[in-house]
């Protein structure tokens, strides 16, 4: 009987000689779910239920949602996977996550005040799924809209949201409109979660003058202000905090306060140049993490198998004094070894200590205070669009604002 | 109606009772313990979106209304967790074991799983906007007397956050309460009456303190009452915090229910409208000494009045209320100061200023009028909800969700529906084998009344046998007898330590220790535990001295001086006396019995004797002054 039912029907089950009358959610090999009067789910054991039987077959409620397309400044929507907008179905329990502008200005009342929107979902992946030819994918598409002066707002997983921030900013130059990424800690099916205040201040910043990539998350666990962050200077801090993103050596752009007004720091305008698409990346480039006990078996596969590496060293920068030989028959190869400090904050200095210059010497190429998913993402920028030696010149050159000069932290 | 001293069958009233869960917090690894250092603060808002709009939920709409902020106040016993900055961790063993020796108390089934929800609660109460709760137990039956009561369920929750202070603004909120395990105990409406109502929280209360693992501080038990008369609705009313209050709350919230049934029957007969002749009379002269509606005109409000078609009398009367009504509406959506004809002339508006308003708002027979002073932006709503509270009233009851309040109840929000729960996907189900819920019926405390039934076959009386299941103190008074015996007198007076905050344990042994070595009179116990000393008579006292909390010693002061007493003295006391005077009458009773049979007696008049005195002598001191006694008239 049960193998005909579909979630959402009226049910009444008889389970260790007691009656429920529930609504039927779903049933596997082991168990079977129940959705109780009063909203309580029960995973009750196949082998336990002794009958199920059906009351009355579920019709769903025909929704209608509008077609909200929202008031102000037209900003685009691209949705990458990550859920920024969802509502619940509260009569299954089931989470729906948004898929159209509608739906996404459904979910959320408050985008439909500040802008109005147009929305695209062109991948539904995790992040952590995520390839370089998916930011080709999201560069060429926000290329297009970019292309046109529209601001463009993408919701992205946090996991390897700096990536692709990094990535988007290398591949498009001189954007003619703000290119927006921002994203949730917390769920948005959650009355708690970050996405509303989030995604509402992205809208906000894809609506001004900013000419580069800029992330927008919460600066604080309070829903007071976000952070405007550079695309090439930020960090996921921690694993799990709505403020987990931080900009590393430098100051965030700007923030966003609690009446959706935007405060600038130092920020990069749009300057009114052509904007250029680059479309490839090359997939021959590494990025290594240097730990005491790194074989040199590893090290040499790894090298072998690309044009060029960064190295996340210790420190000022350092990798281990063993490796200084295999290092210069690779740099002497033609392939590029970039070189970024685990420590993050700070930059990286090969001339303070003995191993540091001998590695210079080997031929590797001090990064600055770049980060080390920065450096992964222009190298491979830089491999996949240029040739070795443009690649080697511009590699430890500013070319986004991805370096500085000074720290003040 | 008179609801009190009998059973209707027209009130149905079902409990929720709340026990917090002794222990570490249900979802982190906190102490379970409140605490009130403060540690910062951050500060949150609250967003609903529900699938349906059409279904949005309307205890969530309405306070997402109110547009408020959230401020938390970080505490040394909360973390991430209770921030909503990091995932629920698993919840503890010990307290899942808890909650199902708790269901089995209740006589429920466990469930095969526990599948933890998220109840959406946006009231600030907790930082996620969700409530973790699941269902151990189900369809339950709790003895009580002759009657049974349906349990429906028995779930395993997070508590909320304590709040700290609120203004139209912000609620502010502390940490440190979030995240304690509570137990909720849900019975089915089969209760009849207040009286009943309170009988069946305490009895229950008591059946789930067996399992020793239930909070005892004041808050931590808390009562949800649903009542409903025939005719009405449901009404939901939240903390109800002590057992004295159910009864009291109950009464009064029955009083209101059968007042609204008689205004809508009132009503039926009058032509009542929710057409409201709406004027501003901010400019009009009638308010002039009024300083609430001054006050607020100088504030940049304006003074709204409306009509009020075919509620004369029933806004007010003595007996009906239902501006109070209104105004408890308004007030939960930040409207202040309704003001309606009923109550007037008052508030520096007199009776001709009343008649012209009247005549303005063109009022006929029954009908009345009302006034606020507010912001012009709010007027829409509070016109609204006006509109709405009177369509109700024609209904009698409405369905509301209400507070315990200090004289019955007061308006909170709609009664919620039930449908504002989804899967809590950070926790997976736990299944419950068979094996373990075995394991665990080992566990199950004896019955309350088989365990005042074994404390009495010790010679505790019943009354104080149940209070020592209640204070939770049965296992120390069943040593106590054991070590001691005299359980009349060991009960009283464990029944005196139990009713100070922090009992002291070593003191109470060490002085029923001296009292069982004939040391002390078992009157001196409580004024000894109490004050530290005991006046035997005009002339002489014990003294109990404490050179630390161990180590105790006796004085006596008397005609002879001061001095230590020790496990040799015997005292002649006042108990003596007592029990000397009891035998005397029973022996001066029985003379004729005495001399017929002589020494012979003895066994049939002690029979006699313990039955007066059971618990509250030493046998051995017994039975010498009865056999001395039985010696002493025999000689004569």
């Amino acid at each position: 009987m049960s193998d005909a039912l579909e979630s959402g029907d009226k049910v009444e089950v008889q389970w260790k000689g007691t009656t429920f009358s529930g609504m039927f959610i779903s049933k596997d090999e082991k168990i079977t779910v129940i959705k109780l009067q009063n909203g309580y789910n029960l995973s009750l054991e196949n082998v336990s239920i002794s009958s199920i039987n059906l009351i009355s077959k579920y019709s769903p409620k025909n929704v209608v949602r509008g077609n909200l397309t929202g008031k102000g400044k037209r900003v685009f929507l691209l949705g990458t996977g990550g859920t920024i907008a969802s509502y619940v179905d509260y009569e299954t329990g089931a989470v729906k996550p948004a898929k159209t502008a509608q739906e996404m200005l459904y979910a959320q009342p408050d985008l439909a005040r500040v802008a109005s929107v147009d929305a695209e979902i062109i991948l539904n992946i995790l992040s952590e799924d995520m390839k370089k030819s998916d930011w080709i994918n999201i560069a060429k598409k926000v290329f297009e809209k970019v292309n046109q002066k529209e601001g463009v707002v993408i919701t992205h997983g946090t996991d390897t949201l700096s990536f692709t921030s990094s990535a988007l900013s290398f591949l498009i130059e001189n954007p003619s409109a703000p290119i927006v990424i921002t994203a949730s800690q917390r769920s948005p099916d959650r009355p708690s979660s970050d996405a509303f205040f989030n995604l509402t201040g992205a809208v906000k910043v894809a609506q001004s003058d900013l000419g580069e990539v800029g992330v927008v998350m919460h600066s604080s666990t309070s829903d007071d202000t976000l952070d405007i962050h550079s695309g090439v200077r930020l960090r996921k801090m921690h694993s799990s905090r709505r403020d987990a993103f931080k900009s590393v050596n430098s100051e965030p752009i700007g923030t966003v306060d609690g009446n959706l007004n935007i405060h600038w720091k130092k920020y990069e305008k749009v300057n009114g140049k052509p904007t250029k698409l680059y479309d490839k990346l090359s997939e021959k480039v590494g990025l290594l993490y240097f730990y005491p006990g790194l074989s040199e078996e590893i090290f040499n596969k790894f090298a072998e198998t690309n044009d060029g590496i960064i190295l996340a060293g210790t420190g000022l920068g350092h990798i281990s004094n063993r490796f200084l030989s295999q290092v210069k028959d690779y740099t002497d190869d033609g392939k590029i070894i970039g070189i970024t400090t685990q420590c993050l904050y700070g930059e990286v200095n090969l001339e303070v200590y003995t191993t540091g210059r001998n590695m210079l010497e080997a031929g590797v190429i001090p990064l600055h205070d770049m980060l080390p998913e920065v450096a992964y993402t222009k190298l491979s920028f830089l491999l996949g669009n240029f040739d070795h030696d443009t690649a080697r010149n511009l590699l430890a050159k500013n070319l986004r604002g991805e370096l500085s000069e000074r720290r003040i932290e | 109606m008179n609801y009190l001293s009998e059973e209707l069958n027209d009130v149905k009233i079902g409990l929720e009772i709340h026990f917090q869960v002794k222990g570490r917090k249900l979802f982190c690894d906190c102490k379970g313990e409140e605490s009130d250092t403060e540690l910062g603060s951050f500060t949150r808002k609250l967003t609903v979106v529900s699938g349906e709009k059409s279904e949005k939920d309307i205890a969530a709409l309405q306070e997402s209304l109110k547009g408020r902020e959230y401020e938390y106040i970080k505490t040394e016993n909360s973390c991430l967790v209770e921030m909503d900055e990091e995932p629920p961790h698993a919840p503890r063993r010990e307290t899942l074991d808890t909650a199902i020796v708790v269901s089995l108390i209740l006589g429920c089934k466990i469930v095969d799983n526990v599948h933890f929800m998220r109840k959406i609660v946006v009231d600030g109460s907790n930082t996620s906007g969700f409530q973790r709760t699941g269902i151990i137990g189900v369809h339950g039956k709790f003895k009580m007397d002759s009657k049974i009561i349906g349990i429906t369920s028995v779930t395993l929750e997070e508590e909320a956050s304590k709040k700290v202070r609120e203004d139209e603004k912000k609620i502010v909120y502390s940490l440190d309460r979030l995240g304690i395990p509570l137990i909720e105990i849900s019975t089915d409406p089969d209760i009849r009456s207040p009286k009943e109502a309170r009988e069946a929280a305490q009895n229950i209360g008591l059946a789930v303190k067996q399992s020793g693992m239930i909070r005892r501080e004041g808050s931590s038990i808390r009562q949800d009452l649903n009542v409903s008369i025939f005719g009405g609705n449901r009404v939901e009313i939240k903390g109800v915090s002590s057992l004295s209050q159910i009864e009291k709350v109950l009464t009064k919230e029955i009083e209101r229910q059968e007042s609204l049934l008689e205004i809508a029957r009132v009503l039926k007969g009058r032509s009542v409208s929710t057409d409201l002749l709406l004027e501003d009379l901010t400019n009009s002269a009638f308010f002039n000494n009024s300083e609430i509606f001054t006050k607020g005109v100088r504030g940049g409000k304006k003074i709204y009045g409306f009509s009020l078609p075919g509620l004369s009398g029933v806004l007010n009367n003595g007996k009906f209320r239902l501006g109070k009504e209104i105004a408890e509406r308004l007030r939960a959506v930040g409207i202040g100061g309704f003001i309606h004809s009923d109550e007037l002339p008052n508030y520096g508006i007199n009776e001709k200023a009343m008649n012209e308003i009247s005549k303005r708002l063109g009022s006929k027979k029954d009908d009345a009028f009302g006034l606020v002073v507010l912001e012009p932006s709010k007027i829409e709503i509070c016109v609204e909800i006006i509109q709405s509270r009177v369509r109700e009233a024609l209904n009698g009851v409405p369905a509301e969700t209400r507070a315990a309040a200090e004289n019955g109840t007061k308006y909170l929000r709609p009664l919620a529906g039930s449908s504002r729960m989804y899967p809590e996907t950070d926790i997976p189900l736990i299944p419950l084998n068979s094996s373990y819920i075995e394991e665990l019926e080992t566990k199950v405390p004896p019955t309350v009344e088989k365990r005042v039934e074994y404390l009495e076959s010790m010679g505790i009386p019943a009354q104080e046998a149940f209070s020592s299941l209640w204070k939770e103190y049965d296992d120390v008074l069943e040593s106590f007898v054991k070590d001691f015996g005299t359980p009349k007198v060991c009960a009283k007076f464990l029944s005196v330590v139990y009713s100070s905050e922090n009992p002291n344990l070593n003191k109470a042994r060490y002085l029923t220790m001296r009292f069982s070595k004939g040391n002390i009179p078992s009157e001196s116990l409580e004024s000894l535990y109490l004050f530290g000393e005991f006046k035997l008579s005009e002339s002489s006292k014990l003294t109990l001295l404490e050179s630390n909390s161990f180590d105790y010693s006796l004085q006596l002061e008397d005609q002879l001086g001061v001095r230590e007493i020790g496990p040799e003295f015997k005292i002649k006391s006042e108990s003596n006396k007592k029990l000397v005077k009891i035998i005397e009458a029973i022996v001066k009773d029985n003379e004729p019995l005495i001399r017929e049979r002589g020494e012979g007696s003895f066994k049939f008049l002690m029979g006699t004797v313990m039955k007066q005195v059971r618990g509250q002598f030493e046998g051995k001191e017994i039975s010498d002054t009865l056999s001395q006694k039985i010696r002493e008239l025999l000689k004569n």
